[in-house]
């Protein structure tokens, strides 16, 4: 991938966050961004790191999507944090949720369909300005396991696991302030070469 | 013989083993990695106190083979080269134990990815008639391993389905 692919690719995926923060908010009902954070391609071992490689489960949903940008989605959280925004969502005091039940895991699993489904669509409508395609999410799948165990289990979903992975990575903060709980999106080799045409215009942007 | 070490101090210590890598190790110490649909390969030699580990992703390589410890068809014989060349004993006869192989997303159609490396492994340890003595495989979880080189013990432990050990 050359320098300009690169750029329209973080182009979009900024593109993704925004519309992304928009759906937080609004499910949240306060000031929620996304942040882009990387957009690296990076080797096998390296990725399967990104989430960090400690002994505490990480909480958290996988996607798979398929379309004009295919691949894997992940909202990934520290335990901790995955029960704040439990518990935010569900308009009860932090510290209330102390175990995944299934409210809890709905919870999440509902933030992780509206967020990964505004930050999605808004990708694929930058790289697909023909509206031609589109992309098609699996329902969320909630997860609770090892880092390094989620990752790896996410780069074995690619249809070709390659020794170099592009990946995407955003930040949410609420209220300005990071809680530990974010995106990470694996673009599918063969999605991205078929996806690398004309330039996004500024179609549908408010 | 040392005693093996306590399995919450086993699984924080040692020598980690990468995604794709082998690592080996004779007279003392602890080999451990992560695995999810991947599988770790245990290979244990108890006369010369040794024993490699390998975390292999795909069961072929279609001609690929690096890293070895990636693939199925290439790790067995190069885990099995390092073994006995750490250990000073080329051929050495060992054992197996298999851990992972996990389906921890249900997306893909077909045979998943971690039964079929499971599978591959199964077939290539059998025709080289290295016999398999204990299998943590399967499930939708991953798994954290640690491998006592001496004894050969490995411990598992898994975010919410417990704690398990292969003698």
């Amino acid at each position: 991938m050359n320098s300009a692919d690169q750029d329209r690719l973080v182009a979009a995926f900024r593109r993704g966050a925004e519309d992304a923060s928009a759906a937080l908010s609004k499910w949240l009902g306060r000031p929620a961004t996304l942040c882009v954070d990387r957009l690296d391609a990076l080797p096998i071992s390296a990725a399967a790191a990104v989430l960090g490689s400690g002994d505490e489960p990480i909480c958290g949903c996988a996607m798979r999507i398929d379309g004009v940008v295919g691949g894997l989605l992940l909202l990934a959280a520290a335990d901790a944090a995955g029960l704040s925004l439990a518990d935010t969502l569900l308009e009860r005091p932090v510290g209330t949720s102390i175990g995944w039940g299934d409210l809890e895991r709905s919870a999440v699993v509902e933030t992780a369909n509206i967020v990964g489904c505004a930050y999605l669509n808004a990708i694929c409508a930058a790289l697909d300005p023909s509206e031609t395609a589109g992309i098609l999410p699996s329902p969320p799948l909630f997860l609770r396991d090892y880092p390094a165990t989620v990752m790896e289990a996410a780069l074995m979903e690619q249809p070709a696991p390659a020794d170099t992975v592009l990946l995407a990575r955003t930040e949410f903060r609420i209220d300005g302030t990071p809680v530990g709980c974010g995106l990470v999106f694996l673009p599918d080799a063969a999605g991205l070469t078929t996806s690398q045409s004309p330039a996004p215009g500024p179609r549908g942007r408010p | 013989m040392s005693d093996p070490l306590p399995p919450r101090t086993a699984l924080l210590q040692g020598e980690a083993v990468e995604i794709g890598q082998i690592g080996v190790a004779v007279g003392g110490g602890v080999l451990r990695t992560f695995v999810g649909s991947c599988v770790g390969l245990v290979l244990h030699s108890r006369s010369q106190r040794a024993a490699a580990l390998a975390h292999v992703m795909l069961p072929s390589s279609n001609g690929r083979g690096t890293p070895p410890g990636k693939y199925a068809d290439t790790a067995v014989p190069e885990t099995i080269r390092l073994l006995g060349e750490a250990a000073g004993e080329p051929g050495l006869a060992c054992t197996a134990k298999l851990v992972g192989g996990a389906a921890m997303f249900a997306f893909q159609s077909g045979m998943p990815i971690g039964e079929q490396n499971l599978a591959a492994l199964e077939r290539i340890l059998a025709d080289l008639g290295i016999p398999i003595t204990g299998r943590a495989c399967g499930g939708g979880h991953g798994r954290r391993l640690a491998v006592d080189v001496v004894s050969g013990l490995v411990t598992i432990q898994t975010a919410g389905h417990g704690t398990e050990y292969l003698k």
